[in-house]
């Protein structure tokens, strides 16, 4: 039996800088596994341990998600192999394309019983990579999932709603988009580290993969993210009382406060 | 090539329908869910209801086929932020090999060809685009639609597949509505310890507000629940009052309440980014500051 877990190599958007033509430089963002993907890992590890199942990391590159130090990020984790999809012609590709090179990797790889994905991914925070993914495999999706195990030839996975907890059963093979808090990874240790050099990696071209790239969309232009103008006025805050006074005035002048 | 709005266990979806009806392209809501539901999504605008009904067991998401089958011609397909609105708006992308924009701001029907405006990157930048063929837009919903349309209900045959529902354990407590609050006060790294937290609790309370939180206070901390943080990837909130304790003002924070009407921050770096994101700015000791603020609104009375 094989799980998959998806993962980025990606810098977070936190670090990148954006111009003022809403160009996104990334030159001094560092790439990495993000705690996403690595909960996601997490929870394949120990469904892989219970099962006896071999954990396979599946990832999409323009190329430096190919790179050794990348692949030893996602080895460190937990995966027993990685298979990455790597074409400059990937780099920067949407949500669709991605997943629709996960698809092709993961039946690459025969009998999958169950793919597991971050919450969300790093970069683009879209979290609709899972239920893209589910459709092109058409397997069943479940998201924001906090408990997953496998009973008989299917899946219980646990998940909260607004109206409760849910415990679902899903028939496998399924796709499962693992919630933020479903496992707390550990950072890897130097024995990881060691054991992530000698794994199998392999790395396949977006044609070995036999996956057609297309453009999804021309992009017109780009710009900064259009903020709300704010007012900016700072309440002197040297007397506290007095500020708390001034804040509750402006409140009321806002009309957000009394009557 | 109509634009599709994919309506499943919520009726809060107004604001796809405008932006639907905005395309005059014709309206076709497909809906996933019981009968009122169906009702409430004929309003005026939209032109044709699809009705899958759903099954008490079967998981929403379960219907991802069913709903892929049926839009088979669109232009724009939207769909809200919910987890099964995701499950099936990617399963009609996937069907149609359509890609997907998040946080679309701007969409404008160009003959055949969508130009949207929309957020890249979390929302740290935006970008316009050019789509020929279909494209599936992941947004915000809005209010809740209420009908009153003369869009007929047509039946349509739902095949659940692949999810049912083994069981549902209600919550001991009622869960946090941010989206739908008036007032919302969200507290971040600036407090030292979970053990302050009533300080912060004291305030809402005199605010007539929900508590929030910044995704480390929920996710790393866990000092609050998860379905109280507030970020792109949390809950996206649109309060008339929004008041910031201790929250640098990141903009992952920043992209889930951009819709905010009055922002408060507190804060005690006087050149943190929220600054620049406040309407009214705070700058010192949370510890002294929010206790003089609750004192001053609990003086003022009458906020509710």
């Amino acid at each position: 039996m094989i799980i998959v877990v998806t993962y980025q190599w990606a810098p977070d958007p936190q670090e990148a800088t954006v111009a003022a033509d809403g160009t996104v430089d990334f030159s001094r963002a560092k790439p990495q596994i993000s705690d996403y993907d690595a909960t996601a890992i997490e929870v394949g590890r120990a469904l892989a341990d219970a099962t006896g199942a071999r954990l396979v990391g599946v990832s999409v590159t323009g190329g430096a998600g190919a790179a050794p130090v990348a692949t030893k990020a996602a080895l460190a984790r937990g995966l027993d192999e990685v298979l990455v999809v790597s074409d400059p012609r990937l780099e920067g590709a949407g949500t669709t394309m991605t997943a629709t090179a996960i698809a092709a990797a993961v039946r690459s790889l025969g009998e999958v019983s169950l793919v597991l994905t971050g919450d969300s991914s790093i970069d683009n925070g879209a979290k609709m990579v899972a239920g893209v993914l589910g459709g092109v495999l058409g397997w069943p999706v479940l998201t924001d999932v906090t408990a997953v195990r496998f009973v008989g030839e299917g899946l219980e996975a646990v998940r909260v709603v607004p109206q409760g907890v849910q415990t679902m059963a899903v028939t496998a093979p399924a796709v499962i988009a693992t919630a933020a808090d479903a496992a707390k990874p550990k950072a890897p240790g130097m024995k990881d580290v060691l054991a992530a050099g000698k794994k199998p990696v392999r790395i396949m071209t977006a044609d070995e993969a036999g996956v057609v790239i297309r453009a999804e969309g021309v992009l017109r232009s780009t710009g900064r993210a259009p903020a709300p103008a704010r007012r900016m006025v700072r309440i002197d805050t040297s007397d506290p009382a007095s500020a708390g006074a001034e804040l509750v005035s402006s409140l009321r002048a806002a009309g957000v406060w009394g009557g | 090539m109509p634009t599709y709005v994919l309506i499943a266990g919520t009726p809060a979806v107004a604001d796809l329908v405008a932006m639907a009806v905005s395309l005059d392209r014709g309206v076709v809501a497909v809906v996933v869910g019981d009968e009122s539901l169906a009702r409430a999504a004929s309003v005026p605008g939209v032109d044709t209801v699809i009705w899958l009904q759903a099954s008490a067991d079967a998981a929403l998401e379960a219907y991802a086929g069913s709903v892929a089958d049926l839009v088979t011609d669109p232009g724009v397909v939207l769909a809200g932020r919910n987890p099964w609105e995701r499950v099936l708006l990617g399963a009609v992308a996937a069907r149609l090999d359509a890609p997907v924009l998040t946080g679309a701001t701007r969409v404008v029907a160009e003959g055949a060809a969508t130009v949207v405006t929309h957020g890249v990157y979390g929302g740290i930048a935006q970008a316009t685009v050019a789509v020929e063929g279909p494209v599936a837009l992941v947004l915000d919903g809005g209010a809740a639609l209420a009908g009153g349309g003369t869009a007929p209900v047509e039946t349509a045959t739902a095949a659940p597949t692949g999810i049912t529902q083994a069981s549902l354990t209600p919550h001991q407590a009622p869960a946090a509505d941010l989206a739908g609050a008036a007032r919302v006060v969200g507290v971040g790294r600036g407090l030292r310890s979970a053990d302050d937290l009533p300080l912060v609790q004291a305030l809402a309370t005199a605010l007539g507000a929900e508590l929030a939180c910044s995704r480390p206070v929920a996710e790393g901390l866990e000092w609050l629940p998860k379905d109280r943080y507030v970020g792109i990837s949390g809950q996206h909130i649109a309060p008339d009052l929004y008041v910031m304790v201790g929250i640098s003002g990141q903009i992952q924070h920043m992209g889930g309440c951009s819709g905010a009407r009055v922002v408060v921050s507190v804060n005690s770096d006087k050149d943190a980014p929220v600054v620049a994101q406040s309407d009214l700015v705070l700058t010192g000791d949370l510890y002294t500051l929010v206790p003089a603020i609750t004192e001053a609104l609990e003086r003022s009375g009458h906020g509710q």
